[in-house]
C-alpha cells in the first residue's frame, strides 16, 4: 500500500486552481520532492494531504486513510513543518515541545519527556530547552519546528519548504539534519521545495509541479534527463574540415551538429552518449581530424528546471 | 469531544497570554482603576474639598426615579451619604460590566485572531484537535481569566468601599443582592457574548489589534447603561440586572452558533496565506 496516493487532487479558490488534477503516489520509506516555484500549489497540495483543507475534486489518501471521511485519523499519523515554523515565541523550546507532544496523544509523561529529549539531543537544543522560542535564530526555530513535527513519531512527514529563508550555512545544516533523520527513522517524507540542491540531495523521486499541474515525475536522474533533452558533445579539433563533417552527420545516433569554425568546435547532440561517444571519436579519427579535446555537454538541472518552471525559481 | 485536548489549549494559551504584558497590563490596570480608584475619590474628595451644588445636579434627576424601596433606604442620609451611596452602589455597577467585557475581548483577540497574526495557527490546526475541542479551550481561556478578574475585582471593590465608607454609615454597604446578581450573574453572560462576538470578529480579520478594536464596539451599550442610569432612565436594581442577564443569555446563543459556524480550519488557513 503507498503512503501517499492522490488521484485528480484538485483545489480551487473562487476562480483561481491553486492544484489542478495532481496524480501521484509516494511507496513507504521514500522521500518525495515537490518541486516548484514559489505558487505554483506545493503547500495548498500538503495542506490537503494533512487534511487541513479539503480538496475541491479528486481524492487522495494518506496511510490509507481518505483525507476528507479520515481527517482527525490522517492528522494523527503525519506531522508536518509548516512553511513559518509556526512556534509559540513566548513559550520555552520545551514547553513548544510539551503541547505538540500531549496534543499528537503522547499522554505519558515520562515517555514525553524521553522523546523531546532524545530529539533536542539531536537537533543541539537541549542546551536552550528553557529559552524562549522568541529568542531563537531562523535555523534554531526551524531546528525546533522539525523536532515538533517528529515528537509522535509519525509515519509520514511533511516538509514544506524545510530551507527557505536561511543562510547558506543554517539550510546545510537543516539538509544535513534532514539526511540523518530520513536514515535513523525510514519515514516516508513528501519534501516541498523550491531548492533543487534540497530534492538532488534528498529526494529517491521527486515531482515538479507549475500553475499546480504536474510537468514531470521521476528520480533526480530522470528528471534531468528529461528536463535538459539529448546531451551534447563537444569536440575541439585542430582544424574542422567538411571530410569531417559529413562522416559525423552521417551517423544515425547524430540528433544534431553545430559547427563554431572560429574555435574548430563542433557540437554534437546524441541520442546516446556512451554509447555514440566512440563513434564519434573513431569517425573523426578516420576522417583525418586531430582531436584537441573532446566534452560532454549537460545543462545544470538547476538552468533545465528555471527553464522549465519559467524563471520564477530561485 | 475530549476534555483532555480543551484543557491542553486552555493551558497552552494561558501559558502564552499571562506572559504577554499587551494583553495582562489592561487587564490588571482598568480593575484597579475602577475598585480603588473610583471609590476612594467619591468617599474622599467631597470631604475634602466643597463640591458645588450643580455638580450634584445629575444625582437629584436619578433620585426621583429611584424605586421607592430604595427611596426609603436614602430617607435620613445627609446629602453627601446619599451621593456617596447612590454613587458607589449604583451609578458604579455598569463600570463592572466593562471589566469583563475588555478582558474577554483582549484574550480572546491574542487567542484567536493573534494566533492567526503570529502563523501559529497552521501547527496547531494541523494536530489531531477537533474544531470544537480548540474553539471550546480557546473560549474557555479567554473566559474564565475574565469572570475571575471581574469576580476578584468586585471582592476588592466590596472591601474598598466597606473600607471608607463604614465610618460614615455605620455599616458594611458591600456585598448586597443587588451586586451579587450582577457580578455572579449577569457579568459572566456578558463575557460570554463578548468571547463570542470577538470569535466571530477574528474569525473575519488577520490581526490581533483588528480584533481588539472593533472588539471595543461591545462598550458602546455598556456606555449607553451608564447614561441611562445617569439620566434616571434606568437603575441597576435586581429587576434590569436579571432582565439584562436574559437578553444576554439570548445574545450569547446567537453569537455562538455563529461563531462555531464561522471557526472553520479552511478559513482561518486562506488569511494567513
Amino acid at each position: 500500500m503507498p503512503s501517499i496516493e492522490t488521484e485528480d487532487l484538485t483545489k480551487r479558490f473562487g476562480s483561481l486552481t491553486a492544484v489542478d488534477h495532481l496524480s501521484f503516489r509516494v511507496d513507504p520509506g521514500e522521500i518525495f520532492g515537490l518541486l516548484g516555484p514559489n505558487g505554483a500549489g506545493k503547500t495548498t497540495t500538503i495542506r490537503m494531504l494533512a487534511s487541513l483543507i479539503e480538496p475541491t475534486e479528486g481524492c487522495a489518501r494518506v496511510g490509507g486513510h481518505d483525507v476528507v471521511k479520515e481527517s482527525l485519523r490522517v492528522r494523527e499519523m503525519v506531522g508536518i513543518l509548516t512553511e513559518s515554523p509556526s512556534l509559540y515565541d513566548r513559550l520555552t523550546a520545551e514547553e513548544n515541545m510539551e503541547f505538540f507532544a500531549e496534543a499528537y496523544g503522547i499522554t505519558d509523561r515520562s515517555e514525553r519527556s524521553k522523546r523531546i529529549r532524545e530529539l533536542l539531543e539531536f537537533f543541539d537544543l537541549w542546551e536552550r530547552r528553557n529559552d524562549k522560542a522568541g529568542g531563537f535564530s531562523k535555523g534554531m526555530k526551524q531546528k525546533l519546528a522539525l523536532a515538533r513535527a517528529l515528537v509522535h513519531s509519525p509515519e509520514i512527514l511533511f516538509l514544506d519548504e524545510p530551507t527557505s529563508g536561511l543562510d547558506p550555512r543554517s539550510a546545510k545544516d537543516i539538509r544535513d539534519l534532514m539526511e540523518e533523520l530520513s536514515e535513523r527513522e525510514n519515514q516516508t517524507i513528501l519534501l516541498s521545495t523550491h531548492r533543487l540542491e534540497d530534492a538532488e540531495r534528498l529526494c529517491s523521486r521527486g515531482m515538479i509541479i507549475r500553475d499546480g499541474g504536474s510537468l514531470i515525475v521521476g528520480s533526480p536522474d530522470e528528471l534531468r534527463r528529461r528536463m535538459t533533452g539529448s546531451p551534447f558533445l563537444e569536440v575541439r579539433l585542430r582544424r574542422v574540415d567538411e571530410g569531417i563533417i559529413r562522416s559525423i552527420r552521417t551517423l544515425e545516433q547524430v540528433s544534431n551538429l553545430s559547427i563554431d569554425d572560429d574555435a574548430n568546435k563542433m557540437i554534437v547532440g546524441l541520442k546516446d552518449l556512451e554509447d555514440a561517444t566512440p563513434l564519434i571519436v573513431r569517425r573523426i579519427v578516420e576522417a583525418g581530424g586531430l582531436i584537441l579535446s573532446v566534452e560532454t555537454l549537460e545543462p545544470s538541472l538547476e538552468e533545465a528546471y528555471i527553464k522549465l518552471v519559467g524563471g520564477e525559481a530561485e | 469531544m475530549r476534555a483532555s485536548k480543551v484543557l491542553l489549549v486552555f493551558r497552552k494559551d494561558w501559558r502564552e497570554i499571562s506572559r504577554n504584558w499587551q494583553v495582562m497590563m489592561p487587564i490588571i490596570m482598568v480593575p484597579l482603576l475602577f475598585t480603588v480608584a473610583l471609590p476612594v475619590i467619591v468617599t474622599l474628595v467631597p470631604e475634602l474639598v466643597n463640591v458645588p451644588t450643580s455638580s450634584t445636579a445629575f444625582l437629584e434627576l436619578m433620585l426621583e426615579n429611584l424605586p421607592a424601596q430604595l427611596q426609603s433606604q436614602l430617607s435620613g442620609m445627609t446629602e453627601s451619604q446619599v451621593m456617596t451611596y447612590v454613587m458607589l452602589l449604583y451609578f458604579f455597577a455598569p463600570f463592572f460590566l466593562i471589566i469583563p467585557v475588555m478582558a474577554s475581548s483582549v484574550i480572546a483577540s491574542d487567542s484567536f485572531a493573534g494566533e492567526k497574526e503570529r502563523k501559529t495557527i497552521e501547527a496547531l490546526l494541523a494536530t489531531p484537535i477537533t474544531d470544537g475541542e480548540l474553539l471550546l479551550g480557546k473560549a474557555l481561556v479567554s473566559f474564565l481569566p475574565s469572570v475571575a478578574v471581574t469576580a476578584a475585582s468586585f471582592l476588592l471593590y466590596s472591601a474598598t468601599v466597606d473600607l471608607l465608607t463604614y465610618r460614615t454609615f455605620g455599616k458594611l454597604l458591600l456585598p448586597n443582592l443587588n451586586w451579587v446578581v450582577l457580578i455572579f450573574g449577569l457579568t459572566p453572560i456578558i463575557a460570554l457574548a463578548s468571547v463570542g462576538l470577538t470569535v466571530i470578529i477574528s474569525a473575519r480579520v488577520r490581526g490581533f489589534r483588528e480584533a481588539q478594536q472593533i472588539s471595543a464596539v461591545l462598550i458602546v451599550p455598556i456606555i449607553a447603561m451608564l447614561l441611562a442610569q445617569a439620566s434616571g432612565a434606568l437603575i441597576f436594581g435586581v429587576p434590569v440586572v436579571g432582565g439584562l442577564t436574559l437578553v444576554f443569555a439570548l445574545i450569547d446563543f446567537l453569537l455562538f452558533r455563529l461563531g462555531v459556524r464561522l471557526f472553520r480550519r479552511e478559513s482561518i488557513l486562506s488569511q494567513v496565506g
